[in-house]
């Protein structure tokens, strides 16, 4: 009798099992995303919303949107419930790029795809991912390079920013610069190289630091607009302003409405909506089955004040 | 003789050692930059320790007094998003009003439960720094913010401008420093705090409400962080919500750095402005040799060792401990 009702139970869970397998592949995909850290910068908050938003318009996609709040040990966790949900794929977000390799290679091996998105995974992990959706930060470094070449003629002497030292977006965004301006403009050294640390207060007292020590400079590069409206600050106090052009390597708010002053030179157009739609729809195609690049970047344009009208202005 | 002079001799460098360290420092870096010395670095310098120097003024009164304030981090980034957020929004005079106010008001809950509550003021503080992070980030949803007419609003004054030619943060800087001096020094008031500091027991038995004294140090500190929240937000025009972060051990290393002894009924205003410039200049010089602001916290802390260390050995005549 208890035999056969265990049969009975396990007989009608496998049935049910099969149903809902059948279902969610037929009508619905279901994408679980664990992100890095929403609610501490506005590149974050405004990716999360985009995100929600793209995936309501999709129809047939559901969507299980999980935040790890900076903590490695959390997203490890969340990988592994929504391995548990049997989702259909999963969108990561690393809080570190090699903490969460083991996390998203137990994914793999449940069959299920992971896509990482914005900033890509330790090398080591790259064969256990279906793909990278992101920005390029390398080509936008090389993009504020030749931003820097065009402002200055190809010629003069320069000062760099870079973002909070062994952060790859920071290393990334300061290697495409700098491989790229020795390329383009030989003639445009770099005098000094200080971290900014993604900071706009910090960045305004190294500029003032190189204000001081250097008579002549003819550009400042930012890792981004944040720190480079710092640099500004700082070179507006010091009543240097115009002779210097600043660069940012992404665009933020403050760096656009500098640009519309005519204050600031140029930067790279990164839209937190452009990436959370990009990461949604390679995700999609690879749980369709369509073939997809492992490195899946989105556009990020050039701007300066002569194609501003053309862009939105950054809502972080 | 000559022992007596050697005795000497140790007594000045351990007694003033910090001072002699500052010295050494100044003389260093203008050796090896020729920029260090000029006026337009050592007002950049100036400028830039008003912040954590007038933090410094109010987390002074508090370690006199016997306790810990490590709330003054995050709530210099509340502070800083308040007035900047809401000086678009009801105007600069209410925004300083509503930012004084709430930094104020975290004070005297600091206050009443080291004081009145009697809790130990590491655990309060602390977890005041991590309750008041979340604050301000739920308050800005993680957005930053910014000021929009950066050229135009007078609010511009506080960390772009200048009064009589001295910047403005400068003169904030010292004229606080002065009537807190003069009031630790020299006020009924300022006894109390170093004598509640220096022996709460006795102090208690003097009739000394001592619990209103840490009260009164811990609504110092924050008010004294709400200005620098001043002086920051008009710096930048904008903040990020985080902006406060690490200020809280850099504004206790300057403090410490200074010579105000961390176990109470020690230390002076002018020790903490000392401390301040040090830590100012060692920033700066390093900047200027081309070192990363991260080298800077390692020479902090063996400047720090070092202070401290001298310290204990005036105290006790000798370097090393004899029961060691």
């Amino acid at each position: 009798m208890n035999r056969k009702f265990k049969q009975l139970a396990g007989g009608v869970s496998i049935a049910f099992a099969l149903m809902g397998g059948h279902a969610a592949f037929a009508d619905t995909i279901k994408i679980g995303i664990t992100q890095n850290n929403v609610g501490v910068d506005s590149y974050q908050t405004t990716y999360e919303k985009a995100f929600k938003e793209a995936a309501a318009a999709e129809s047939g996609v559901e969507t299980v949107v999980l935040d790890a709040g900076g903590d490695v040990a959390r997203q490890i966790a969340q990988v592994q419930d929504l391995i548990q949900q049997k989702v259909n794929a999963i969108i990561i977000w690393p809080t570190n790029g090699k903490a969460v390799v083991p996390a998203v290679r137990k994914a793999q091996a449940a069959g299920i795809p992971v896509i990482v998105t914005n900033s890509n995974i330790a090398p080591e992990g790259a064969e256990f991912i279906a793909s990278f959706s992101g920005p390029n930060n390398i080509q936008q470094g090389a993009s504020a390079a030749e931003l820097m070449c065009e402002a200055l003629g190809n010629k003069g002497q320069i000062v760099q920013i870079s973002g909070q030292p062994g952060y790859t977006t920071a290393i990334e965004r300061q290697k495409g610069f700098e491989d790229r301006l020795a390329e383009a403009c030989p003639d445009v050294k770099i005098l000094e190289t200080q971290p900014g640390d993604w900071n706009r207060e910090k960045s305004q007292r190294v500029m003032e630091a190189f204000l001081v020590k250097y008579d002549k400079i003819d550009g400042v590069y930012s890792g981004d607009d944040n720190m480079g409206v710092g640099a500004l600050n700082a070179a507006k106090a010091a009543g240097r302003a115009d002779k210097i052009a600043f660069v940012g390597a992404t665009n933020f708010a403050v760096g656009y409405e500098a640009m519309e002053r005519g204050e600031y030179y140029g930067s790279i157009y990164q839209s937190p909506v452009d990436d959370a739609e990009n990461a949604l729809k390679t995700a999609i195609a690879v749980v369709k089955g369509e073939k997809v690049p492992a490195l899946n970047y989105f556009e990020t344009p050039k701007i300066t004040k002569a194609n501003m009208k053309d862009f939105t202005k950054p809502v972080f | 003789m000559a022992e007596e002079r050697l005795k000497s001799a140790t007594r000045i460098l351990t007694q003033r050692g910090i001072l002699i360290a500052f010295i050494l420092f100044m003389v260093g870096f203008s050796v090896v930059s020729d920029r260090f010395m000029t006026a337009d670095n050592l007002q950049a310098v100036f400028r830039q320790a008003a912040i954590i120097g007038v933090m410094a003024l109010g987390v002074t009164l508090v370690v006199i007094c016997g306790n810990l304030d490590l709330s003054v981090g995050s709530l210099l980034s509340l502070s800083t998003v308040l007035v900047v957020d809401l000086h678009d929004k009801i105007g600069p005079i209410s925004a300083i009003a509503v930012t004084l106010l709430v930094a104020l008001a975290v004070g005297a809950v600091n206050g009443l439960l080291v004081g009145v509550a009697r809790l130990n003021s590491l655990i309060v503080t602390l977890g005041m720094l991590s309750a008041i992070q979340g604050l301000t980030l739920i308050y800005t949803g993680g957005q930053n913010v910014d000021i929009q007419n950066q050229d135009t609003t007078w609010f511009a004054i506080f960390g772009r401008g200048a009064i009589l030619g001295v910047p403005t943060q400068i003169l904030i800087f010292v004229v606080l420093a002065v009537v807190m001096h003069v009031v630790l020094a020299h006020t009924p008031f300022g006894r109390r705090v170093y004598a509640s500091g220096g022996n709460p027991t006795a102090a208690v038995f003097s009739g000394i409400r001592r619990g209103r004294v840490v009260l009164a140090t811990y609504m110092t500190s924050a008010f004294c962080t709400g200005i620098a929240a001043i002086i920051l937000g008009s710096r930048v025009m904008g903040s990020q919500n985080n902006v406060g972060q690490g200020y809280e051990l850099l504004v206790l290393s300057a403090v410490i750095l200074g010579g105000t002894s961390l176990l109470g009924g020690s230390g002076s205003i002018a020790k903490t402005v000392i401390g301040v410039l040090i830590l100012g200049f060692i920033q700066n010089g390093l900047l200027l040799l081309g070192f990363a602001y991260y080298v800077q916290w390692l020479v902090t802390w063996v400047v720090i060792i070092l202070a401290v260390w001298l310290d204990i050995a005036a105290k006790r005549g000798r370097m090393f401990s004899p029961f060691a």
